[in-house]
């Protein structure tokens, strides 16, 4: 048994070190007025950050945005996925190739794609296209707010992005079901709708939910990173970015901490149950 | 006649995939290969006079120079592509050594609370550790390993580690204990009955393991440019990341093309052994 707690310690201390104790001290710091702009040193000061926080009404706005955006991209990664992983399960002799292209937008060096969607959707310089991507912008803009079109751009890079990885997860998960099960689902039911709502679903559940828990973490990072690599030009309206804000723009660390941990009830809550799926107690898990 | 038609549908299906995968990379690409002049008047998705200039500067910046009346920063390409093979290769050698040590133990020996363990360690991954840096800052400046590669390999490892974890100890998990124990009754040891036996065949779980956490590290910019900041000890990440916003960035999508034909080619080889080490993690012992 030693042994086993011994062999677990590297992993343990290393998850202990770069993550559970940066969260710890983020916890710490969201109750203190820390701040490079607060000669006397950082104090105690309870709630304070998150009452603040919660009286202030750009927050709901961010909460509310921040939970679309996670749903939104969740669901379409999801239902693309699904379609390229059956589209691929077909034999074919271009599927080695099209496989390979299905990969390659997650595979891919994060800094073409964010380049390149960002530059697609928002040219930055006079381009040959600068005109029908503005056009557009304003189009998206006028209709929805502004910084809405910033803020589809991303989503759409984190779908496309992350979308791929789900197809080739959900590929392997298609692949791990007996063949002699959907012999059987095609007698059993009439048409491939049917089939994929009774039959296919239903067994690919701890996969699509395992998907589901790694989309989360990709659409945080795709956000940060297509922030960063943009300058910081657009605050989207989503708590990681303003927190980034807070923090470094204004120097407000306690309170950027407030607003970083603000989602972290968010994703328990959704970690639980998650877990319930694709880690039950029987045996068949993911 | 209708086998037929579905099998032009088919085609045409997987045709719609294949384009809508590569489009963005073919997009940006064409962009980087044009001339200014073509860039404002050309048309945006083909070029007529291409010109390697952005990727011949990238082998030309070892020193700073000006460019019209601009003063360019160094870019020590091939300095940068060896430190990210370094980081690259002691983050997979760190994650996959750490993620063996701990699937053997929650997968084989399974000690008390191995579920929870297992389920704590994966729950990490959803950590947003984009808004985590300022603490994680501190724990790499108390290590020492301020502006040191090292600390890029830390954090990578800690952010691919939950995933390769989970992977690894699925699949030891549902492999039948027979396996191991006729070679512990021949008076093998535990250890080279792992060596001999479970490594081998945990051989495409480890292809698996490996890609996600190539992916994850080719991901990265905005960590990459936070922690490495001596022009000299910076990844191609890093390096490109902080390159100017609007003039530089067709040089920065040079740079990741050419970094991404080692990923492609790496890709290329492992992507059957990918889908095929999580079915395999997935499915009972397979």
């Amino acid at each position: 048994m030693v042994t086993a707690y011994l062999l677990l310690a590297p992993a343990t201390i290393l998850l202990l070190g770069v993550l559970a104790y940066p969260v710890g001290w983020e916890a710490w710091i969201s109750l203190t007025d820390l701040s490079p702009l607060n000669v006397r040193g950082p104090r105690f000061v309870g709630l304070q950050n998150y009452r603040a926080m919660l009286a202030e009404p750009f927050f709901w706005r961010a909460v509310a945005v921040t939970a679309v955006y996670f749903a939104v991209t969740t669901a379409a990664k999801l239902a693309l996925g699904l379609a390229m992983a059956l589209l691929l399960l077909r034999p074919s002799r271009l599927r080695p190739l099209v496989f390979l292209a299905v990969f390659l937008p997650w595979a891919y060096p994060g800094g073409v794609s964010v380049v390149a969607w960002y530059w697609m959707l928002n040219p930055p310089l006079i381009t040959s296209y600068s005109v029908l991507a503005g056009s557009m912008k304003y189009a998206v803009d006028g209709l929805l707010g502004g910084g809405a079109w910033a803020f589809l751009s991303v989503a759409l890079f984190n779908v496309w992005r992350g979308g791929s990885f789900t197809a080739v997860f959900l590929l392997a998960g298609l692949n791990a079901i007996p063949t002699e099960l959907f012999e059987y689902a095609a007698l059993e039911t009439h048409t491939a709708w049917q089939q994929l709502r009774h039959v296919t679903l239903p067994l690919l559940r701890p996969f699509l939910a395992l998907a589901v828990f790694l989309s989360f973490t990709t659409a945080f990072a795709d956000l940060a990173n297509v922030w960063m690599l943009t300058g910081g030009r657009v605050i989207f309206p989503v708590i990681g970015t303003y927190a980034y804000w807070l923090g470094i723009r204004n120097g407000a660390i306690g309170e950027a901490a407030a607003w970083s941990l603000s989602l972290v009830p968010l994703l328990a809550a959704a970690l639980v149950g998650l877990f319930r799926w694709f880690d039950p107690r029987e045996e068949r898990t993911a | 006649m209708r086998p037929r038609r579905a099998r032009w549908r088919h085609r045409l299906l997987l045709a719609l995939v294949t384009l809508y995968s590569l489009f963005p990379i073919y997009f940006i690409t064409v962009q980087s290969l044009k001339t200014p002049q073509e860039d404002v008047f050309g048309n945006p998705l083909w070029i007529a006079a291409p010109t390697f200039e952005n990727y011949t500067e990238l082998f030309e910046g070892g020193e700073a120079r000006a460019r019209g009346f601009v003063v360019l920063p160094r870019v020590p390409f091939l300095l940068w592509v060896a430190n990210s093979a370094l980081v690259l290769a002691g983050t997979l050698a760190v994650t996959l050594a750490c993620a063996l040590l701990a699937a053997y133990a929650l997968g084989r020996l399974q000690p008390p609370g191995w579920r929870w363990w297992r389920r704590l360690l994966f729950a990490t991954y959803v950590v947003p550790h984009t808004i985590l840096f300022i603490p994680i800052y501190q724990v790499v400046l108390r290590l020492g390993l301020d502006d040191t590669p090292s600390a890029l390999v830390l954090i990578y490892s800690a952010m691919a580690l939950p995933f390769c974890v989970w992977v690894l100890s699925a699949y030891y998990r549902h492999l039948p204990r027979e396996i191991e124990e006729s070679a512990l009754v021949e008076g093998a040891s535990r250890l080279t009955a792992f060596l001999r036996i479970l490594l081998p065949l945990s051989r495409n779980v480890l292809v698996a393991a490996g890609l996600f956490t190539l992916g994850t590290v080719g991901q990265d910019f905005m960590l990459a440019s936070i922690f490495l900041l001596d022009r000299d000890k910076q990844t191609v990440a890093a390096g490109l990341g902080v390159m100017d916003v609007s003039l530089e960035e067709l040089v920065a999508v040079a740079g990741v093309n050419l970094a991404a034909i080692p990923v492609v080619i790496l890709c290329a080889a492992f992507a059957r052994g990918y889908v095929r080490g999580l079915t395999a993690a997935m499915v009972e012992g397979a």
